[in-house]
């Protein structure tokens, strides 16, 4: 069972007990969740409380605190008298046979009542792994089944005597994990960007093509001089009349 | 034709001036892919088990079309030079065969840079981290490399998960078939460790409490290098193309006036 301190202060108001009426014993104001500062205040399996200081006053040294984790069925006949372990009450049975369990097992003197003290004092409920299938073992404070909810209270038992408890906590719901596949990759679609470059290239290349297409058909055209020969023009001779030669040159003499 | 004597001359100096630019973004293209395609960051195992891994074939044709860019700018100086007819359509075909492998990195780079959004990673580390159960080889193989960079991103940048370490709670992951939630609310390497390479508090490091676990996401550590790696390669290749496409204009132009 682990109970953990530092840090920051923690304000704590003195206790207003009243009479149960089944019960007669004094009943405190209920456990509470750790500050939510914690990252792993409430996981898939465990939960963090704060611890019971301060909370019960005018108990003897040899006083025993318990926890009591219950299913919310059994918070309204829950028996004070039952031993913690005994039948009706083992974790490893939780929650198929036994709708409650009873765990922590610590002297009173582990939570001593300092008001000025600075350290963060919590108490993570589902901690023991080990013990959680071992059947001698059934006040373990092994890891919740499932995600619950449940109700949490503290009981001071005087040797197998109730002396004073704690009113039940809200439920508690635990973190219940989605699975993986779950996952959705649908939202990657294309951005802007990526389009805008996809088309400007695409134009700029297609110009290119073109310029080319272009350069190849109309500069092999005109100053074609070495690439294509136009068609030699036909040679005219002009035919001069022998006749009319000698005529005149007979003239000039 | 004096006149379009000292406008070709104009034209040669330009084209001469645009190579001299082409091949030195060739040069600093080259640089740039071979710079990430060695991963410095050392993220490459993540991209290789989305088997999507595109953005670093765009990089490794990065690497040839810089070369190529460069070679092709010296034979472009040559041609403009000497105003070999020959030497010209050589130049320009080629250049226009670089031109469409740069327009494929550009576009690859672009396009596989939107497949890589957090979702993507954190589907990835739930179903891969520390699986223990695999497949094949291959499953093995990218098993490994997803296990040993998410340990080492988590060591290096002080992060856990990709948005936070309630990704471990939140869904179900090979991780959480191997460890129980109760003594791994998250991996260990989402705690603070000390010199020796141990968490300094583990129990502070299971509850959560700040300062003895990592609370923020790894998600910028990763996202940071692979966009600049994508950006990188597609952006500057889009404006190498930008200029690439005035100086192959100016060449085809200055070909069709260039007389045998």
């Amino acid at each position: 069972v682990r109970g953990y301190s530092r840090g920051s202060a923690l304000s704590t108001a003195p206790p207003t007990p009243w009479l149960l009426a089944t019960d007669n014993i004094p009943t405190m104001r209920k456990p509470v969740l750790a500050s939510s500062i914690l990252g792993g205040r409430i996981t898939t399996s465990t939960f963090v409380l704060e611890q019971p200081r301060c909370s019960f006053t005018g108990l003897q040294d040899d006083t025993v605190i318990w926890l009591v984790v219950a299913l919310p069925e059994a918070v309204a006949n829950f028996s004070n008298n039952v031993k913690p372990g005994g039948l009706g009450r083992e974790f490893q049975k939780f929650p198929h046979s036994t709708l409650a369990y009873m765990t922590l097992n610590t002297t009173i003197l582990n939570y001593p009542c300092n008001k000025n003290s600075r350290d963060i004092t919590v108490l993570r409920v589902g901690s023991e792994t080990r013990c959680a299938k071992d059947e001698s073992r059934p006040t373990c404070n092994g890891p919740l089944p499932g995600p619950g909810p449940y109700q949490v209270k503290f009981l001071a038992l005087n040797g197998s005597e109730p002396v004073a408890q704690t009113n039940w906590s809200d439920p508690i719901t635990l973190r219940k994990a989605q699975p993986s596949s779950s996952i959705s990759l649908m939202d990657s679609r294309h951005s802007g960007s990526m389009i805008a470059l996809t088309a400007i290239l695409s134009i700029l290349f297609a110009i290119l093509l073109a310029g080319l297409v272009t350069m190849l058909l109309w500069g092999s055209d005109t100053r074609g001089v070495s690439s294509t020969f136009s068609k030699p023009e036909a040679v005219t001779v002009r035919r001069y009349n022998t006749h009319h030669v000698y005529d005149q040159t007979a003239a000039r003499l | 034709m004096a006149k379009s004597e000292g406008g070709m001359r104009i034209l040669q100096g330009l084209l001469v001036f645009g190579n001299v630019i082409i091949g030195m973004c060739g040069i600093a293209l080259t640089a740039e892919c071979i710079f990430f395609v060695s991963d410095p960051h050392g993220l490459y195992p993540l991209l290789e088990a989305t088997e999507n891994d595109d953005i670093y074939a765009a990089a490794w044709i990065g690497i040839f079309v810089g070369f190529a860019l460069f070679a092709l700018s010296i034979l472009g100086i040559v041609a403009v030079i000497k105003s070999n007819r020959t030497l010209l359509l050589v130049y320009i075909i080629l250049m226009l065969i670089t031109y469409a492998f740069e327009m494929a990195s550009c576009i690859t780079a672009a396009t596989h840079q939107d497949f890589l959004t957090p979702n993507l990673f954190l589907k990835q580390m739930l179903e891969r981290y520390l699986k223990s159960e695999t497949d094949n080889n291959n499953d093995k193989w990218m098993t490994e490399g997803v296990t040993k960079t998410w340990d080492k991103l988590m060591l290096q940048n002080q992060c856990c998960g990709v948005r936070g370490p309630s990704d471990w709670q939140e869904y179900t992951s090979a991780f959480r078939k191997m460890y129980n939630d109760a003594d791994y609310p998250w991996p260990h390497n989402c705690c603070v460790m000390n010199d020796q390479g141990s968490p300094i508090n583990l129990d502070g490091c299971k509850l959560g409490v700040p300062g003895y676990y990592n609370n923020n996401g790894c998600y910028e550590a990763i996202s940071g290098p692979m966009n600049t790696h994508a950006w990188g390669v597609a952006w500057f290749g889009f404006a190498i193309l930008c200029w690439t496409f005035f100086v192959l204009l100016g060449t085809m132009f200055y070909w069709s006036r260039v007389e045998y």
